[in-house]
This record gives C-alpha cells, sequence and structure tokens, in this order.
C-alpha cells in the first residue's frame, strides 16, 4: 500500500460476517417498482473449436435502483460471462438469448451502434485487475477524459475539469498530477481508483464490479469497497458486485445471488441468505453455516468435487453429482422459485436451519 | 599550489542523471557492443576471402600473365604478406578512417563508397517507407474485422508475398513493368540531380522488389499483433466499455501498443532489408554498395570488399540502435525505467 492511500477509514477491526448485514438490509423494493435491472432466462453459448460451451444457463435475477447486489460462485460460474453478456463486451464467437432489460429496454440483441452509446452511459464495469484493465501507455488524465468525451460534447478544458472531479470522487489525492502520470506509477489501489474514476465519468446508473478488489491486499480491498458504499449511496447508482469473496458479499451487499453452472441457485437478502442457507451448494461455499468466528475476508472455499462440464450439462439438478444430499428426484430439475418470502432456491432437498 | 574547487553537488547530480538516465546508458551499452561486432564482422570476412582461391594480382594481369609477373604485382600491392599482417595493416589505417586504395583501381575506398552510398541509402529508404507506409493502414484494415474480407485478401497476397524470393519478384517485376508494359525501366539509375521525378521513376522498381516481401512481413505481424491486442487486452476491454467508437479502440488503444512491437522487429529486420539491396543491385543494375561488393568480391579486391562489409555492420548495428532509442522514448515504461 502507498503512502497516499493511507488516511482512509481502514475496515473496521473485529467485524464479523454476520455483524454488518442486519443494518445494510433495506425493506424489499423490488416487488412493486420496475426494477432498473431485470435479467430473464439469460443464456450465453460460445462456439469454441466444434464445441459448444454452455456458461450461462437459464440466469434470471432483478436488481433494484440505487441498490447492491451480489453474484457470488466458484471459478467458472458463469459470473464474468453473464454481466459482460449485458454490455455487449463479449467476442463474437458468444451467442446470447434471453432478456435482460435495463429500465424497461432491452439490451439482448441491440446492434452494436447503439450498445455503444449505453456503454458507459447507462451500465459502467470495473474490472479485476486494474494493472490489465488501463492502457499501461497512455496517461491517466487520457484514459478518462476518453471516457468522459465518449458521451458528453466537451471540449478538452473541460473534460479536463471533468477529470480531476472524477479523481477528487473517488479520492485520489493530487489528481492534478495524476493526469500526467502513467498507471505503472500508481499503486494498485490507487489504479482501482482510476478504473472507477473512469467507469463514473458518464454517471452511469449502474456500475458493475467485476472481482474489484480480488487483486487488492485486504486494507486497500476494503477502502475501495468502502468507496465504492459510498458513491452507490451518494450518486443512487446501482452496483452489482462480482465476488469470490463471501465475506465482502455479506459485508456489503443488500442482496445476493448464488450461481453454479451459469444459473441462479440461490437468491435472498444478504442476511437471510447467510442465516438460513437452504442451497447445499451454497453451504458447501460457506464451509459451514456462516459462523460468527469466521475471518470477514477468507476466500472462498474450494468445494469438494469436479466443476461441472459446460459443454455437456447433465439433466436435472448440475450439482447432483458433488451433493451429498441428491437422490433420485435430483435427476429432474429443481425450480428456481421464490419458495420463502424473499428467499428463492432451486433445490429438491434444501438445508433445514441449523442442520 | 593549486587549489581545486569542489565539485558543485548539483552539476555532478544533472550529470548523473543524464548519464544514468536509460538512453544514454543504452547507447553507451551499444557503441561498445558495436565495436567488437564490427571487428568481428571485419574478420570473418578477411578469413572468407583469404580461403576463395585467386587473387587481385591475378584478376589485374588476366590469365596470360606469367608466374612471375603475378608475384611482381602480388608483391608490389602486399598480398604476399600473411594474412595476419594484411588484416592487422588494414585495421590500423581503418580505425584512424583510412579504408584503404582499391586493389585493382587504386583510388581511395572512401571517394567511391560516398557515392554508392547515397544510392543504397536511397533505395533502402525508399523500400523502407513503401513497405511500412502501405504495411500499417492494411493491417489496421485487416485487423478491424478479423476473418473477413480485407483480412482474408491481405493474407493470401502476403502469405504469397513471403514465400517468394525477392530476386524472383525483381525477375517478374522487370518481366511485367519493364519488358511487357514499358512504363518502368529494367535497368540503370537516373541520380537525384537530374530530377526527382526521373530518380524516383529509375528506382521504382528495385525499391518495390525489396519492398513487397517486407510489407507482407510487416502487415502478417502487425495485423496479429493488433489481433492479439484486441481480443486479449484487458485494456481493450476497458476501452471499449468507456462506450467510444471501434476505429478509436483499434488506433488510439491497440495500435498505439501493438506499434512498440513493430519498432522492434522492423529494426531486427532491418540487416535483412540491407542485404536484399546486394541483389537487386545487381539485377537493376544500380550503383549502390551492394554491386560494388559484389563486383569487389569477383575481382578479390579485399581492400573494397572490407570497406563494404563494415559499412554494412555499421549500418545494421546503428539502425538497431535507432530502433531501441525510439522504443525507449516513445514507450512510458522504458522511459521512466520501470522495466
Ligand atoms: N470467450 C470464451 N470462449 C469460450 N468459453 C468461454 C469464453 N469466456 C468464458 N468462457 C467459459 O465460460 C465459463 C464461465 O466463465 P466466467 O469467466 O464467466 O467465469 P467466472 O464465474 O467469472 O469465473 P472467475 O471467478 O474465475 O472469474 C468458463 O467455463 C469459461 O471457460
Ligand atoms: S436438487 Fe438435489 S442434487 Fe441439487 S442441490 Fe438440491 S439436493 Fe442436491
Ligand atoms: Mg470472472
Amino acid at each position: 500500500m502507498s503512502v497516499e492511500e493511507t488516511g482512509y477509514p481502514p475496515f473496521p477491526a473485529g467485524e464479523t460476517l454476520l455483524a454488518r448485514t442486519p443494518d445494510r438490509a433495506r425493506p424489499d423494493q423490488g416487488g412493486a417498482a420496475e426494477p432498473l435491472l431485470e435479467v430473464t432466462d439469460l443464456r450465453v453459448q460460445f462456439r469454441r473449436g466444434g464445441r459448444r460451451v454452455n456458461a450461462v444457463n437459464g440466469l434470471s435475477y432483478r436488481l433494484p435502483a440505487g441498490r447492491m447486489l451480489a453474484i457470488i460462485g466458484e471459478s467458472g460460474s458463469g459470473k464474468s460471462v453473464s454481466v459482460r453478456a449485458l454490455m455487449g463486451l463479449l467476442p463474437e464467437t458468444a451467442t446470447i438469448t434471453g432478456s435482460a432489460r435495463f429500465d424497461g429496454s432491452e439490451l439482448v440483441g441491440l446492434p452494436e451502434p447503439e450498445m455503444r452509446g449505453r456503454r458507459g452511459a447507462d451500465i459502467a464495469m470495473v474490472f479485476q485487475d486494474p494493472t490489465r484493465s488501463l492502457n499501461p501507455t497512455m496517461k491517466i488524465g487520457l484514459q478518462i477524459t476518453e471516457a468522459v468525451r465518449a458521451h458528453a460534447d466537451m471540449d478538452r478544458n473541460a473534460a479536463r475539469d471533468r477529470a480531476i472531479e472524477l479523481l477528487q470522487l473517488v479520492k485520489l489525492p493530487v489528481p492534478e498530477r495524476r493526469l500526467v502520470e502513467y498507471p505503472h506509477q500508481l499503486s494498485g489501489g490507487m489504479r482501482q481508483r482510476v478504473m472507477i474514476a473512469i467507469a463514473l465519468a458518464a454517471e452511469p446508473r449502474l456500475l458493475i464490479a467485476d472481482e474489484a478488489t480480488t487483486a487488492l491486499d485486504v486494507t486497500t480491498q476494503a477502502q475501495i469497497m468502502e468507496l465504492l458504499l459510498e458513491l452507490q449511496e451518494r450518486l443512487g447508482m446501482a452496483v452489482l458486485m462480482i465476488s469470490h469473496d463471501l465475506g465482502l458479499a455479506a459485508t456489503y451487499a443488500e442482496d445476493v445471488i448464488v450461481m453454479y453452472a451459469g444459473r441462479a441457485v440461490e437468491y435472498a437478502p444478504a442476511g437471510t441468505l447467510f442465516e438460513h442457507v437452504r442451497m447445499p451448494y451454497t453451504q458447501a461455499l460457506l464451509g459451514a453455516i456462516p459462523r460468527l468466528d469466521r475471518e470477514p475476508h477468507a476466500p472462498m472455499p474450494s468445494t469438494p468435487g469436479q466443476a461441472p462440464d459446460l459443454t455437456a450439462l447433465p439433466a436435472g439438478c448440475p450439482f447432483a453429482p458433488r451433493c451429498t444430499s441428491a437422490d433420485e428426484q435430483c435427476a429432474d430439475e429443481p425450480p428456481f422459485a421464490e419458495h420463502e418470502p424473499g428467499h428463492w432456491w432451486a433445490c429438491w432437498h434444501p438445508v433445514r436451519d441449523g442442520a | 599550489m593549486t587549489t581545486t574547487a569542489p565539485p558543485d553537488p548539483r552539476e555532478s547530480r544533472v550529470l548523473s542523471r543524464v548519464l544514468g538516465s536509460p538512453s544514454v546508458r543504452l547507447i553507451g551499452k551499444r557503441v561498445l557492443m558495436a565495436v567488437p561486432i564490427i571487428l568481428g564482422v571485419s574478420i570473418l570476412t578477411f578469413w572468407v576471402l583469404s580461403l576463395i582461391p585467386g587473387n587481385a594480382a591475378q584478376q589485374v594481369l588476366g590469365p596470360d600473365a606469367t608466374a612471375a609477373q603475378v608475384r611482381a604485382l602480388e608483391q608490389e600491392l602486399g598480398l604476399d604478406q600473411p594474412a595476419v599482417t594484411r588484416y592487422l595493416d588494414w585495421l590500423g589505417g581503418a580505425v584512424q578512417g583510412d579504408l584503404g586504395n582499391s586493389l585493382i583501381s587504386g583510388q581511395p575506398v572512401s571517394g567511391e563508397l560516398g557515392s554508392r552510398l547515397a544510392v543504397t541509402g536511397e533505395l533502402v529508404g525508399l523500400a523502407f517507407v513503401i513497405s511500412i507506409g502501405l504495411a500499417v493502414p492494411v493491417a489496421l484494415l485487416a485487423a478491424y474485422k478479423p476473418n473477413r474480407l480485407v483480412d482474408r485478401i491481405s493474407m493470401v497476397v502476403s502469405i504469397t508475398g513471403l514465400s517468394v524470393a525477392n530476386y524472383v519478384l525483381a525477375l517478374l517485376l522487370v518481366l511485367v513493368f519493364a519488358v511487357q508494359m514499358t512504363v518502368f525501366p529494367a535497368i540503370g539509375f537516373v541520380p537525384l540531380s537530374e530530377g526527382v521525378g526521373a530518380n524516383l521513376h529509375s528506382l521504382a522498381l528495385p525499391a518495390a522488389a525489396i519492398a513487397f516481401p517486407l510489407f507482407c512481413f510487416y502487415t502478417r505481424f502487425l495485423r496479429g499483433d493488433l489481433v492479439d491486442q484486441m481480443q486479449g487486452e484487458d485494456y481493450i476491454v476497458t476501452a471499449r466499455a468507456k462506450g467510444i467508437g471501434p476505429w478509436r479502440v483499434l488506433l488510439r488503444h491497440a495500435f498505439r501498443n501493438s506499434s512498440f512491437g513493430l519498432i522492434t522487429v522492423v529494426g531486427l529486420n532491418l540487416g535483412t532489408l540491407i542485404g536484399s539491396t546486394v541483389i537487386i543491385e545487381q539485377i537493376f543494375a544500380l550503383p549502390g554498395i551492394g554491386q560494388l561488393l559484389l563486383q569487389a568480391i569477383n575481382t578479390r579486391d579485399f581492400i573494397v570488399v572490407q570497406a563494404c562489409v563494415v559499412v554494412f555492420a555499421i549500418i545494421a548495428v546503428l539502425a538497431n540502435l535507432v530502433a531501441d532509442l525510439l522504443y525507449a522514448v516513445l514507450d512510458p515504461r522504458i522511459r521512466y525505467g520501470s522495466r
């Protein structure tokens, strides 16, 4: 961590997984109001060699405006692919079907020029590795003003002023100096702040953070999450955070989706999910029922068994080969449904409380 | 008593910063490396020449000369000395800037080199500008839509171009443009002093023959690197996620980064470029260094051969140095000494 980065509130020490979640959870706004983002039966298939990789298989969720939703799931479960599909950032080998409505208008199948107009302006994204995500040969200033000017008719000076404003917004000290620096002259945390500034350039209503803190050390990670939280509240943005880190999701997100083999298998407000786990897969991810003495930022425990083969998914519950509760019924696909108020899951034999 | 003023600390700091700057260190290292390279090349040339049967004395006197005549001329030219002595002799002059006199004509080599360097230099420069000037836009168009029409055509053309030797290409060009269409001369050189148009006209075919394989090579390289950047680099995704246009992503982001690789490749390739002038000058009867070199080898005029080879070596070393410096100046990661 660099000297410049001290002075931000450190992550409160000793805070546990569940201690923070209740006051983050707000009354459910998803019911009556039109959600900002509504994803329905989203599917993404890649052509690779002669084979078809089913990366996303009928993913559905809703994200109300101004809320923070976390998507968790093990590596390869389709988290990144599903959000890149929303922004039209997948390679040409991808076929996207289903529906993703942003503020009532459909994103799937949107022609590229229209999609381009929405990228950054409606939905912006911050990526995992700020070192690789910034152009190494371009000054920070140009990388930000380029994003500003993509959606606003602004001259150089106005764009520069706006870039300084954005760097102040993400709390990067001495913004004027940063503008003329190159990414390698900044620390990892500072680079990620620059990435966030770029993402905020056109005032998006949805910010997607795809493992935005995974590459950072724990202290910097907490600072970046606190920043995202503050920005979410200040700018009234919705945030979709993708994480490997259950503790991080539980601490910051209001709602959590658990993905497995390209679909949602459990969905609930963060507090509910971690207190009343229903899906055996989620339970396996947690290692056990969440305990208060768990480290808040422990990495996702690896689940026993093989990750599913996305080129040949079995019929029925995709988790069955690894599930200890599996039986004959699991050969039929369990429906993803709201079994308890606000709590959705897809499983024939849900885990009971205290089990 | 003499008092030496203490060195101004500010001055020495500036000095050490300049001397310690990556570019200056690079130049220093390269100049030091160039010495053994050029020395090695000249020794090797000398050695190979001493293995070829026949010498300049026989060449001058012709096949009818008696053994005694040949021996007398050998003595006069110093050819009876052992090879090591002759080399050291030559080297002694060369380090003082005296490249010696031609064994055949007796004229100083440096005079001849100057005018021929201009011809070869123009040919190389022209071929260089043509190949890069065409490769960059074609590669950009091909990478803009990979595997589409432009890309496929450029792929076929460049693979063909890379598999045809440039002397074959030269002969084809002569056949088509000089013999059949008679739009360009088959041989000969018109100096710049007689008009730019006429000069370029006389160099068009030889420059094209050298430029075409290079164009193919640079196009392939740049297109491949651009596509790799566009499909594999995270910062490209960031750029696209900003909502900027596809051309801007390609030019501002991918090309900017690919250009560093291109500079390196071009630098490494300059040796080949210079080498190809030897045969092309021969085919088109251009009075350049390459032609001089071949003539000198035929007449066993090792003084002239040495001069040509050393000039080629110096040019190749300088070209690589320029490419590296350009790289260092353009790439901020190197400019700021972080890598
Ligand atoms: N361009 C592509 N072509 C073919 N398959 C792909 C492509 N991109 C991703 N996939 C596959 O899609 C699946 C989901 O990938 P994705 O990147 O969404 O996983 P993830 O959940 O984000 O994992 P991680 O936690 O490792 O980031 C993986 O099996 C991956 O191999
Ligand atoms: S449906 Fe069956 S196999 Fe799937 S998670 Fe539930 S119990 Fe396990
Ligand atoms: Mg991912």
